[in-house]
């Protein structure tokens, strides 16, 4: 009990014990910051892999792509039950220009994708503006939702223009901004009477277009005179709209260079808002000719949303356009027989397909069982269907196919978390120097209690208990302050960015908008028991050295 | 006679100075009956408290055997010994020795303390601090319970020292130079306070001192010179 007793008492009246306390709370909130930071760091560049690529990736080996992906889908779906979902992916380079605008030209990669199919394999419908909160994203949402949505938009870049000081901050940062601030009005207001134009013209653009597509299918995609009389309607109402049809419908990526800006409170506003008529063009990769006879594709779309998925490379690199769209436009839909119209020489292809395992949080191990049934039902699938197919696929799961993002990320992590955990072995050496000094103060006292029975076990306890309890009540301080660091580091930077002109976290080097903030409960669990272990570790020698005194010695020290 | 409190034989103790070897006490005897308050007389660096030291099981001799209530210290394990400092013998020291951190109640209250386990003392505190109360009480200090030892003069420091070293009842109190910091007036309280312990509860009490005139309150005088005990 006494062991108990005096820790506290000398917990609290130790003046020198807080700076123990205090070595430990700074060691064990740097630990917690750089865990946390590192942590998040890499569950991000997961989630954003996954968000992209699903659970498990089927990629062809050949950029002409594989064909019969819809028919191994269907397969896969049925002989491996683990597949929740399934959906084919285009990737291509393009070029991306507004017109009347060619400062806003951008290199960037189409990729083509199925909505609302693509929403069950990736976590697309999360990250999309006009369609926040929809489960079931489209390339041709109602004009009249788009409006909404854009009134809202307005709505806020007004509320963002009223805060500003109002001619108060007369520098060249405060006037470019408000410059800035004005075209981003204008463009808001002007992609909102496109809108309110559109809005009258859409159902007819879209009953047109899928008469076009009818007749098409009809035609076996052979333009006759009935599918040319429908082409010159639908164009002339789509000069009338300035909207184009549903194929050609585009969303972007958040953060293309031009498309937005963040204002220095980190807010983003838009330049190119749904409306907005872009150029996309591409060569096509996927057709099979030879390379010299290859020219490139370009069509206009009209803007229906954009999509943040938080990874900075990811949103300012990538325009997803409907997966049909893009495979013709990168030659890969079917090729019909010419000879017989009714049989298809080449089907469509794809470059990839992406699989949405159910359960795949279950771990490394149970999805890499599932990506081995997968790449069974793919060998077995392309054994039977290899001259249609063309190219063969590898699979892989999402890791092992951003290995080479995710693998130096993960090291870097461990290399920190080593490096800080090194460093942080400074407090085991602060709670030893401050221990034996206690101990050397307190060398009377020990004499005094062993004068009045206390056993060298006893002794020793009440120095290991305070250099536990130091551990512990540095690990809890420690733990909350770190949480609190971590919780509000971006608020943090922002304000050391706005006093002193420094960025730590860059998005265009960490990928991300922001520094990640979540603390996960194990790490500090595991902080915690490693503070009180330095705590007590630190304590050792002291409390050994304590234990070994003779009472008469302790007694008689000066 | 009463049964000897305790019993000292041919103790022999000596130290390393530096390179030199001090023989303190050069087997030393002597008994002391039970309920007898005797006083160990010499010259600074005689060997008294080192003599006292040996008693109250606080150091070992080189050779000889002390007993207390007839069983031979040397042969106790550290266990036992521990106890025995505890609850066997209480030790007054000249320069008080109480801890800084505590106060006058917390203190008394520490022999009990630290003979108690954690589970044991919740059952065992409610008694030790009615006996901590009446001793404090006893000891003139009741007003100054919750003062910490740098708040007390040194006449009441020793007390509290003497109220620690009462605390469980022990059969033997040594006192080492239990005046030796203190005024005349005041040391003569603590003679008194002693005495009272000698009187009222019967404790075999020890004083070493260099003061001949305090040692003739005691009922016995027992010098010792050159590390060997003349009465």
């Amino acid at each position: 009990m006494y062991k108990l007793f005096l820790c506290l008492r000398y917990l609290r009246s130790r003046v020198i014990a807080y700076f123990a306390v205090l070595g430990v709370a700074l060691c064990v909130a740097m630990m917690l910051i750089v865990v946390s930071v590192m942590n998040g760091f890499l569950n991000r560049v997961e989630k954003a892999a996954k968000g992209l690529f699903g659970d498990i990736v089927v990629e062809a080996t050949s950029v002409h792509g594989m064909g019969l992906y819809d028919e191994f889908i269907a397969e896969l779906r049925a002989k491996v039950p683990a597949v929740q979902a399934a959906s084919p992916f285009i990737l291509n380079r393009c070029f991306l220009q507004v017109p009347g605008n060619t400062a806003g030209s951008q290199i960037v990669q189409a990729a083509g994708i199925r909505l609302p199919q693509r929403a069950d394999v990736t976590d697309i419908a999360r990250g999309l503006c006009y369609q926040q909160g929809d489960s079931q994203p489209t390339f041709d949402p109602p004009v009249r939702e788009l409006l909404d949505r854009q009134e809202q938009l307005i709505g806020s870049l007004e509320t963002i223009i009223k805060k500003l000081p109002a001619g108060e901050d007369t520098s060249a940062d405060a006037l470019i901004l408000h410059s800035r601030l004005e075209n981003a009005m204008l463009a808001h207001l002007w992609s909102k009477s496109i809108l309110q134009n559109a809005l009258s013209y859409q159902d007819d653009i879209r009953t047109l277009q899928a008469e076009l597509d009818a007749a098409y299918a009809k035609s076996h995609g052979e333009p006759t005179a009935h599918t040319e009389e429908l082409e010159k309607r639908l164009d002339e109402l789509v000069q009338k709209a300035s909207y184009q049809p549903p194929p050609y419908h585009v969303i972007l990526g958040l953060g293309i260079p031009g498309f937005s800006f963040r204002t220095p409170e980190g807010q983003t506003v838009r330049l190119l808002m749904a409306g907005n008529r872009v150029a996309i063009s591409l060569i096509p990769l996927g057709q099979l000719s030879a390379a010299s006879t290859l020219s490139l594709n370009t069509k206009m779309f009209t803007v229906v949303d954009d999509c943040c998925t938080d990874v900075a490379s990811i949103d300012s690199e990538i325009v997803y356009l409907p997966f049909e769209t893009l495979q013709r436009l990168n030659g890969m839909e079917a090729q019909i027989d010419p000879q017989d119209p009714n049989h298809v020489a080449i089907p469509a292809r794809c470059n990839q397909i992406h699989v949405k395992v159910a359960g795949a949080d279950g771990g490394e191990d149970r999805l890499a069982a599932v990506c081995s049934q997968v790449e069974a039902a793919w060998r077995n699938f392309y054994s039977a269907h290899a001259e249609q197919i063309g190219a063969d696929a590898s699979v892989l799961t999402w890791r092992q196919r951003q290995a080479a993002i995710v693998g130096p990320i993960e090291k870097q992590r461990t290399l920190t978390v080593i490096m800080f955990g090194i460093i942080s072995l400074v407090s085991v050496v602060l709670i030893f120097v401050i221990f034996y000094m206690i101990v050397f103060q307190k060398t009377k006292d020990i004499g005094v209690l062993k004068a009045v029975g206390a056993s060298s076990p006893g002794v020793a306890g009440i120095f290991l208990a305070y250099g536990a309890a130091v551990g512990l009540v540095g690990s809890i301080l420690g733990t909350i302050g770190g949480y609190y660091f971590v919780r509000y580091i971006n608020e943090i930077q922002d304000a050391i960015d706005h006093w002193f002109g420094f960025r730590v976290w860059d998005r265009d080097i960490f990928m991300f908008e922001k520094i990640p903030n979540e603390v996960q409960l194990i790490p500090v669990l595991l902080i915690v028991a490693g503070a009180i272990a330095a705590g007590l570790v630190g304590a050792l020698i002291p409390a050994w050295r304590a234990a070994r005194m003779q009472p008469v010695e302790a007694l008689r020290y000066e | 006679m009463s049964e000897p409190a305790i019993q000292v034989e041919g103790l022999h103790k000596s130290y390393h100075l530096d390179k030199v070897m001090l023989h303190v006490l050069r087997g030393v005897s002597f008994t002391v009956p039970a309920g007898q308050f005797a006083a160990v007389v010499g010259a600074s660096g005689s060997g008294k408290s080192t003599l006292l030291h040996l008693i109250g099981l606080l150091d070992r001799p080189d050779r000889g055997t002390v007993s207390l209530a007839g069983q031979d210290i040397s042969t106790w394990p550290a266990r036992r010994r521990n106890h025995a400092r505890c609850m066997e013998v209480g030790f007054v020291f000249q320069f008080y020795h109480l801890l800084g951190e505590l106060n006058v109640l917390e203190n008394v209250l520490l022999p009990p303390l630290v003979n108690a386990s954690t589970l044991g003392w919740w059952s065992a505190r409610r008694p030790a601090r009615r006996r901590a109360m009446e001793i404090i009480d006893r000891v003139g200090l009741s007003q100054r319970l919750r003062h910490r030892p740098k708040e007390l003069s040194g006449g009441e420091r020793q007390r509290v020292a003497i109220a620690r070293a009462m605390i469980n009842r022990p059969k033997v109190l040594l006192a080492d130079e239990p005046t030796g910091n203190l005024d005349s007036a005041t040391g003569r309280e603590i003679m008194e306070l002693l005495k009272d312990c000698n009187r009222r509860d019967g404790q075999t009490v020890l004083v070493v001192t260099h003061d001949v005139s305090l040692a003739d309150q005691t009922d016995r005088i027992l010098h010792l010179r050159d590390g060997r005990l003349s009465e």
